[in-house]
């Protein structure tokens, strides 16, 4: 079993290493050809653009020449630059950790037996399915600065006098950022630990309940490792989005206060769409995938460690 | 055993407790806690059907509670269909949705069959290469790609989004389907092939229904996020009769010094019904889909 | 074609990359540096008017503006001229916040409407993109007497008029007289330095404040603390556009004015995150007492048969404040451009001359109820101003209009400046911290970022 499961973990992509079959790679190939193609002229091809884009001086519009490094280099010195990769980074580490925490626990109780379960189910996956943009916007009318009712509920409840500038200053806007995202992100994470959940064999709980292992110890040392697979996918997939994540920040706050909540996607977009500037815009973006590469060979390795 | 398993998702049901139980447990540990999570994840949805259904004049009273509604009045959904297109955003969001997921769902199953199932050097790392596409953040790619658009001539085409949206579905349906392929015993392949099939035959006749529930779980996946994405189509989209819902919601209940919240919130609640009756039936095929993909990682 | 051809062209790229193996590229790139103007159609003599072809398609996106009635009035003459030569012309509207991605896409792209509706400075952002209409606005110059000095500003590139001027969206202040009565006002501010000693006075009453947006409001928070700044004698950059200037001591001024501003609470302190329509929001719902805006909160208040009539008979509107050093004002200017993409230019022309004949153009701006104004000398008023001399100071506030980035010329780097909210951020940051020195600093870097970029 467990070498079941690791060989699975660790060679999610990758075949069993056989020599060629020529019919096979022939067909294989065949196969790939549908979905490759369509990767290579809508990924490929504009990825290719967009990293010439960030080498050149080119603007919306005008085609600019080679200059090197010079914008990435000129970026660093760019306040908001650092400002937006701070943000970047710990958007996405804190929102994870409680999308974590919290699709843990949300998959922990689905998996119980309980009345209207499969509504319940349904209901909870409800911040997933509904269109970004639009949910983004109810939460942004329920921070508004103006009739928030979340300052409602904060002011009458006696928590504060006068409520809270959610929006308005960094602090909080960058957490109101944060509050959006999990609730928006954790049922994702809910419904894939659910389906590892029921994987697990229950045999395996029984034999541990009758050795005296206590519930903790149960999750530990059963639930923790058999999740592994899913674990690695759900956190890559999760991360490498909520990197990139553009519709929330912009529709959210887009950068107020004074460009203290970007992002680098949406400073990206400011400079590259609004100023005019693609080219700073490409290098702004392409930040992101040195980084993300990184980080999702770091969760690859962690991860992947043998039990 | 997996082919079982992917056979009979219902009835892989969660773990058995102990049946003596004690309410009080019980309530401690499910019931409150998913109350909690419960109403947390709603109360926004709440808070849109509440907001939907008040008037102008009681939306921006901040005198009254704004927890409830005094004189709800359906006016916004009125408006909604009668003064915007928005049945006709729907519809084209339907249609783009399904267009594109069947697009990736082809694209995936042929080739998370080929990734999974034959062996050819490349493989591996066409299968990273495919999952790497993932880190390319959309932020960087929508000005090229505006560009490839106009060069084929897709402006304004619901073609722009079939062909572009398939390129955020495919990498993970293909992985999803991969797991999927995998639990498949090839002994019923290889039944398949010794009777005569072709290796195609048999994809099609024994692997393929046999991986219906990952399917299905890949396209409602691939459903969800096409239906809700916004930056393609605010670009390529251009008339408002061809707009998807997010655009046109977002375009035209904002104008310019003015949120309509009551119709915005309409909008969102509605343009979210669609989706969300999909899962309400289907949610446990997807949870199982997930299954087998979660167990060969 | 010298801007779409340099050393080292996307052609030359793709070669080297071996894309062009690929097929699919070679083609579209080699149309691509071909340059577009060689696929529209020569354009007529200077002079001769514009004929629209019939059966030609065109499409003009714009903003959707805030009165519906005057985007319904715009569609009416487009069904009108349609029907009368026998073309077909589509109108399509999106936010002000989306018009400038779906314009970015189309540049380039190098395809999409005909028409564009440029807000600010956009024809210098995409001067390689816009047509040359210089012999069009020459005679409608002729025709309707001169331009105001911000359209020509902005549509003026180099020379050549890059777009046809079209309107303004005046802001001027709306506020509520019996409030104003309350305080103890005799008479609405006409300085700065009034203004603060206001908003003292109806705090110390316990009035609802005056507010303006520190956000990142496309239009209000730029036609509020740009004139600020102006009329201060701060100057973001030196005439010729090369010098940041904005370390000085007129900035230092503007900024201890706002601090102080702030501090006493003679403005609203949570206007740090709103956009252009919190201040409307607010006022409908009787929570702030006067802000800058464009007519749309007067229009609300009087002309729609909304819910909100609340404070149409105590909604009066006046005009800019002036400075201790000058008396400016900021409004959102819009103008039509041709891209030099189309197919049909000439009808597209047409077109616009049609929009901005005389008599349809009265008719959008009565439809607007004083929510536009228009650019040229004979567009300047409109019956609308005459009936309901409330809308008055909405006139009054279009000659004082300068631009963004003024005095030096509109150009790439002061769009860029806008775009990024330089001047507005650096009054956030100022009265936020109560630093005015750090706020400089800040802006200044950010300044010379912007007007000294790399390569």
């Amino acid at each position: 079993m467990a070498t079941t499961t690791r060989r699975a973990a660790l060679g999610r992509l990758a075949g069993p290493r056989v020599r060629l079959f020529q019919r096979e790679a022939r067909l294989g190939y065949l196969l790939l050809a549908p979905a490759l193609l369509l990767l290579l002229v809508f990924v490929a091809y504009p990825f290719l653009f967009g990293i010439w884009l960030s080498v050149t001086n080119s603007q919306i519009g005008v085609n600019g020449h080679f200059i090197g490094l010079g914008n990435f280099d000129f970026e660093r010195g760019d306040t908001v630059f650092i400002q937006s990769f701070v943000n970047t980074i710990s958007y996405t580490a804190i929102t994870t950790v409680f999308k974590l925490f919290l699709g843990m626990v949300m998959a922990l109780l689905l998996n119980q037996v309980f009345p209207a379960q499969r509504f319940f189910r349904a209901a909870l996956l409800l911040p997933w399915i509904i269109p970004s943009v639009l949910s983004t916007l109810a939460w942004r009318w329920m921070f508004d600065p103006t009739f928030s009712v979340v300052n409602w509920v904060v002011i009458h409840g006696h928590l504060s006098a006068t409520g809270v500038d959610w929006l308005g200053k960094t602090t909080t806007a960058l957490t109101s950022l944060m509050i959006v995202n999990v609730w928006r992100g954790t049922p994702f994470y809910g419904i894939a630990f659910l389906a590892g959940l029921q994987t697990i064999p229950q045999d395996l709980y029984e034999a541990a309940r009758v050795d005296g292992a206590s519930r903790w110890q149960q999750f530990r040392s059963i639930t923790v490792p058999m999740l592994r697979p899913v674990l690695l996918v759900v956190l890559l997939l999760s991360t490498i989005l909520t990197f990139g994540d553009f519709t929330l920040p912009y529709v959210l706050t887009n950068g107020a206060p004074f460009n203290s909540t970007h992002v680098l996607s949406t400073w990206a977009f400011a400079i590259g769409v609004g100023g005019g500037y693609i080219s700073i815009g490409a290098a702004i973006s392409l930040v992101l995938f040195p980084l993300l590469s990184a980080i999702v060979f770091g969760v690859m390795v962690v991860l992947r460690r043998p039990e | 055993m997996a082919a079982t398993r992917a056979a009979r998702p219902v009835r892989f049901g969660p773990p058995r407790r102990q049946v003596g139980e004690r309410f009080r447990g019980r309530l401690f540990r499910v019931y409150i806690p998913v109350a909690v999570f419960t109403f947390i994840t709603l109360f926004p949805f709440y808070w849109m059907a509440i907001t939907s259904i008040k008037s102008n004049s009681e939306l921006l009273d901040h005198t009254k509670n704004p927890l409830f509604v005094l004189q709800p009045n359906l006016q916004n959904y009125a408006d909604l269909f009668t003064k915007t297109n928005f049945i006709r955003w729907t519809i084209n969001s339907a249609v783009v949705a399904l267009a594109s997921t069947s697009v990736s769902l082809v694209c995936s199953i042929l080739a998370g069959y080929s990734l999974a199932r034959l062996r050819y050097r490349g493989a591996n790392a066409i299968g990273w290469g495919v999952f790497v596409t993932y880190l390319v953040p959309p932020t960087l790619l929508f000005l090229p790609m505006a560009f490839v658009i106009a060069q084929l001539h897709l402006f304004n085409n619901y073609l722009s989004l079939i062909l572009t949206y398939p390129t955020f579905l495919i990498p993970f349906c293909t992985w999803l389907l991969m797991g999927y392929f995998r639990g498949i015993p090839r002994e019923l392949e290889e039944a398949a092939l010794v009777d005569g099939a072709s290796r195609v035959q048999a994809m099609l006749r024994v692997v393929i229904p046999l991986a219906l529930p990952g399917i299905l779980s890949a396209g409602m996946f691939a459903f969800t996020l096409s239906w809700g994405e916004f930056l393609y189509a605010l670009v390529f989209m251009n008339d408002t009769v061809v707009k998807t819902v997010p655009v046109g919601v977002v375009n035209e209940l904002i104008k310019g010094d003015e949120f309509f919240w009551g119709e915005l919130m309409a909008a969102a609640l509605l343009g979210s019904v669609p989706v969300a009756i999909l899962y309400s039936f289907f949610v446990d095929y997807f949870v199982a889909g997930m299954t087998a993909g979660a167990v060969k990682g | 074609m010298g801007e779409r051809e340099p050393a080292w062209s996307r052609r030359d790229f793709l070669k080297t990359t071996g894309l062009a193996a690929a097929g699919l590229a070679a083609g579209p790139i080699i149309a691509a540096c071909g340059g577009s103007p060689a696929s529209s159609p020569t354009a007529a003599p200077a002079g001769a008017i514009p004929k629209p072809r019939p059966g030609a398609q065109i499409r003009l996106l714009q903003w959707v503006s805030f009165v519906p009635a005057a985007d319904d009035e715009i569609r009416r003459q487009a069904k009108e001229f349609s029907d009368a030569n026998n073309v077909q012309v589509t109108i399509e509207t999106v936010t002000g916040d989306q018009l400038q991605p779906k314009t970015a896409a189309a540049v380039e792209a190098g395809s999409g409407p005909d028409i564009i509706q440029m807000q600010y400075g956009w024809p210098h952002l995409y001067d390689t993109a816009c047509m040359d209409v210089t012999d069009m606005v020459d005679m409608l110059k002729g025709k309707l007497g001169t331009v105001n000095q911000v359209n020509d500003a902005f549509c003026k590139v180099n020379g050549k008029y890059l777009a046809v001027p079209y309107c303004q969206v005046p802001n001027a202040w709306s506020y509520r007289t019996d409030l104003w009565q309350q305080g103890g006002l005799s008479g609405f501010f006409t300085t700065w330095d009034e203004l603060a000693a206001s908003g003292k006075q109806l705090k110390s009453k316990g009035l609802p404040p005056i507010a303006v947006s520190l956000g990142h409001a496309y239009g209000d928070a730029i036609t509020m603390w740009y004139p600020v700044l102006w009329d201060f004698g701060g100057r973001e950059v030196s005439s010729d556009g090369k010098h940041v200037t904005i370390n000085s001591k007129e900035t230092t001024d503007a900024l201890n004015w706002a601090i102080d501003t702030w501090k006493s609470g003679a403005i609203s302190q949570n206007t740090l995150s709103w956009l252009d329509p919190d201040n409307n929001q607010a006022y409908h719902s009787g929570l702030i007492t006067a802000t800058l805006n464009g007519a749309s909160i007067y229009i609300k208040e009087t002309y729609t048969t909304a819910t909100n009539h609340k404070f149409a008979a105590v909604t009066d509107n006046a005009a800019q404040p002036k400075g201790r050093q000058g008396a400016s004002t900021l409004n959102l200017i819009f103008n039509h451009a041709i891209m030099k993409w189309s197919n049909e230019a000439e009808t597209a022309k047409a077109f616009i001359l049609y929009l901005m004949d005389s008599t349809n153009y009265q008719k959008w701006l009565n439809a607007s109820v004083g929510y536009n104004a228009g650019p040229f000398k004979a567009l300047s008023n409109a019956d609308v101003f005459q009936k309901d001399t409330k809308l008055k100071p909405f006139l009054d506030v279009v000659g004082a209009g300068r631009w963004p980035g003024w005095p030096a010329q509109p150009s790439k780097a002061t769009a860029q400046s806008q775009v990024q909210f330089v001047i507005v951020d650096m009054f956030a940051k100022a009265v936020t911290s109560g630093d005015a020195k750090g706020a400089i600093a800040d802006a200044e870097q950010k300044l010379k970022r912007i007007y000294e970029l790399p390569g």
